[in-house]
């Protein structure tokens, strides 16, 4: 795996990046403050208003951890789905196939259970 | 960094090959823009952008010199080092992960063997789609970095809603990379050369007029993975992200100029990887439609009679045949986001986790289940 | 120094300074993207150890999914109050004296094991490798949890889903911070 490659790549993308935003910034020039509006945060024209609790829905922390959950369970699918035909000329094919599928049931149980309990319902 | 080559000369093209991907996508961007504009106005009955220059082709030098003009503005209540780092990043991973795309067939050249792709990647599919997921990265540190509740609210709908689809597109690929066995995104190309063919108990079945892709094998996978790969490159019908009616711009509203151009840059890198992974999933990659390289190279070498230039010929013309399915998938992200509208949030998460789900498990165990009983039974 | 032993160091480099990024950031988002950064230098050195699934796997998982939670759930609080209860006090200061004990002793235990394994050279862990017979790591890995394991696998497939249950029964209860209703 060409590892130099993808760092090197990565780290000219990134110098590239800061290049741009410099040069963006001289030829620009910074935000001159003619007043206090200008830098504030975007707001429809009246005074920014911050609050200071804001209550954000539970519920984008729970579509992040079934996620992490399910993706768990497809990340584990991979290594089988790529040996599959190596498991079935070895003759391990049936009992490849069975236990993947006792675990799909699983998994299937789990999305039902979800589905069924309205933990992905967004009202 | 043994596999980037052995002599300096090998390392050297290697690299300058990688910036030359690079520049190429970066440079593909005012295309695509230049096209999406021209394009939505033609759907639409409008004119758009045709004043400057011929069909109005030099706007995008035009738009990139308004783009250097204007002042560098970064909003007080923000996180300065997040605001600007979240462009920068935003570029990384999505000319990180289609390089290993292959765009055509290797050039041989004396002993040298080059790939027409920034790298070959044996887990090809792992990397692009864990470099991909990165992405999400980027939309968190502009929401936070920007210190403004409607980019904080874009960001957090933007990420919850690729992390959602990114179950789809992981689980659409399941039943291709059982049909192939293989991460290997050139070996998935090999195997998709030729006309159509494949062996069920114990018997070869084929048909001459059809090219061997994997679309034929995958149709309902197909679906699913492009439908996905629209929420992760955050595109209409997929754009909740910056649903302008509730949230402004989403998470990029506080963001303009240069900064703004290289989410932009970002955005349509992922549509690139999407239309490349297409192409070299479902419709054969670079391949021409029922040749193999080596009946193309032959018909080359009869026309020309070098070596080398017939092999340069032959990567020219998947190279083209590469860029004509790259360019059409193109086309359906611009054609899809002038007709459909926005989906409704709850729309948007209820497909991704009940509708697309089911359907890709589904879809993987029926393969599954065919592979077994066809290969494992001889009749 | 070869190219290989230069990314090695590199990257070791690379993840010693994000990790104690993790531990020295005052800022909880600074801390949790260096940790993400960790994540990726971790799968990087799977990558010279010729793992490459599993670095693809480490990638995914852990930096495109456990530390965009963590960053996610970060930005739902009032940073700048966690900022300055993170900064202040004895109490905190007494855990960062400790994390940079606990560290140090790590890092010791680290060199003194590494330079007791360290007598062995590479071909001879290659020739162990090959006597081992593994020759495809993906395939090893596969033979291992689907026909070695197998029960484990299962089991952790229940563990998911009992996860699951636990995670939506908990989003449930009422009181707290975060209440459904």
């Amino acid at each position: 795996m060409p590892l130099g490659g993808v760092i090197f790549i990565t780290i000219f993308i990134a110098t590239f990046g800061v290049i741009l935003i410099y040069l963006a910034r001289w030829t620009g020039g910074r935000a001159k403050k003619t007043s206090q509006a200008k830098m504030d945060i975007y707001e429809c024209g009246i005074p920014a208003e911050e609050k200071k609790d804001t209550k954000i829905s539970v519920k984008f922390y729970l579509t992040a951890i079934l996620f992490i959950l399910f993706d768990i369970e497809v990340i584990f699918m991979y290594p089988w789905a790529v040996n599959f035909r190596h498991f079935i000329s070895t003759g391990a094919g049936p009992f490849v196939f069975g236990s993947m599928f006792i675990f799909l049931a699983v998994f299937i149980f789990g999305l039902w259970w979800e589905i069924k309990s309205k933990a992905l319902e967004w009202d | 960094m043994t596999s980037m080559g052995t002599t300096t000369f090998e390392v050297a093209v290697n690299l300058i090959k990688l910036v030359l991907v690079f520049l190429m996508m970066v440079q593909l961007v005012p295309i695509l823009v230049w096209l999406e504009r021209r394009g939505s106005a033609f759907i639409q009955n409008r004119f758009g952008p045709n004043r400057v220059g011929p069909l109005g082709l030099l706007q995008l030098l035009a738009d990139a010199v308004k783009f250097l003009t204007k002042e560098d503005f970064a909003p007080e209540k923000g996180n300065r080092l997040l605001f600007y780092a979240a462009p920068v990043f935003a570029l990384v991973p999505a000319a990180v992960a289609y390089m290993a795309i292959p765009m055509s067939v290797p050039l041989k050249f004396n002993e040298y063997t080059f790939l027409i792709q920034g790298y070959e990647i044996n887990v090809g599919i792992v990397f692009i789609l864990g470099i991909s997921s990165l992405a999400a990265y980027t939309i968190l540190m502009a929401g936070w970095g920007s210190g403004s509740k409607f980019s904080l609210m874009g960001a957090l709908r933007a990420s919850a809603q690729i992390i959602s689809y990114e179950l789809a597109l992981g689980l659409s690929i399941v039943g291709i990379i059982l049909l192939y066995g293989t991460f290997n995104l050139s070996e998935m190309i090999h195997a998709q050369q030729g006309i159509f063919s494949f062996n069920a108990f114990g018997h070869n079945i084929s048909a001459s007029w059809l090219p061997n892709w994997g679309i034929f094998y995958q149709p309902v996978g197909m679906i699913l993975f492009f439908a996905a790969t629209f929420a992760e490159s955050n595109r209409l019908p997929f754009d909740l992200a910056e649903g302008e009616a509730e949230l402004v711009a989403g998470f990029h509203t506080e963001y303009g100029g240069f900064k703004m151009l290289m989410f932009f840059i970002g955005e349509y890198g992922h549509m690139m990887i999407a239309s490349g992974l297409m192409a070299t999933f479902f419709f054969g990659g670079y391949s021409i439609w029922n040749l193999t390289p080596q009946e193309v190279y032959q018909w080359c070498f009869n026309l020309i009679g070098n070596e080398f230039w017939a092999g340069a010929m032959n990567s020219l013309l998947h190279f083209l045949s590469y860029l004509v399915k790259f360019g059409i998938f193109l086309w359906i992200f611009f054609h899809v986001r002038w007709t459909l509208p926005r989906f409704r949030y709850d729309q948007l998460m209820d497909l991704g986790w009940k509708t697309m789900l089911p359907w890709a498990l589904a879809n993987t165990m029926i393969t599954a289940l065919i592979i077994f009983v066809t290969s494992y039974y001889v009749l | 120094m070869t190219a290989d032993v230069f990314l090695f160091w590199f990257l070791a480099f690379m993840t010693i300074v994000s990790g104690l990024g993790v531990v020295l950031m005052a800022n909880p988002i600074y801390s949790a993207l260096s940790l993400a950064m960790t994540m990726i230098s971790v799968a990087a050195i799977f990558v010279t150890l010729q793992a490459y699934f599993l670095a693809g796997v480490q990638i995914i998982v852990y930096a495109g999914a456990v530390m965009v939670l963590f960053v996610m759930v970060l930005m739902l609080f009032d940073l700048k109050h966690e900022l300055q209860a993170f900064t202040r006090g004895r109490a905190t200061g007494a855990i960062k004296i400790a994390t940079v004990g606990i560290l140090s002793g790590l890092v010791v235990g680290a060199v003194t094991i590494g330079l007791t394994i360290g007598g062995k050279n590479q071909a001879e862990v290659a020739s162990a490798t090959k006597a081992a017979g593994i020759v495809d790591t993906t395939r090893g890995l596969s033979e291992a949890l689907f026909l070695k394991n197998v029960f484990g696998f299962e089991a952790l497939g229940v563990l998911l889903l009992v996860i699951a249950v636990g995670t939506v029964a908990l989003s449930r209860s009422k009181g707290g911070t975060h209440a459904r209703d």
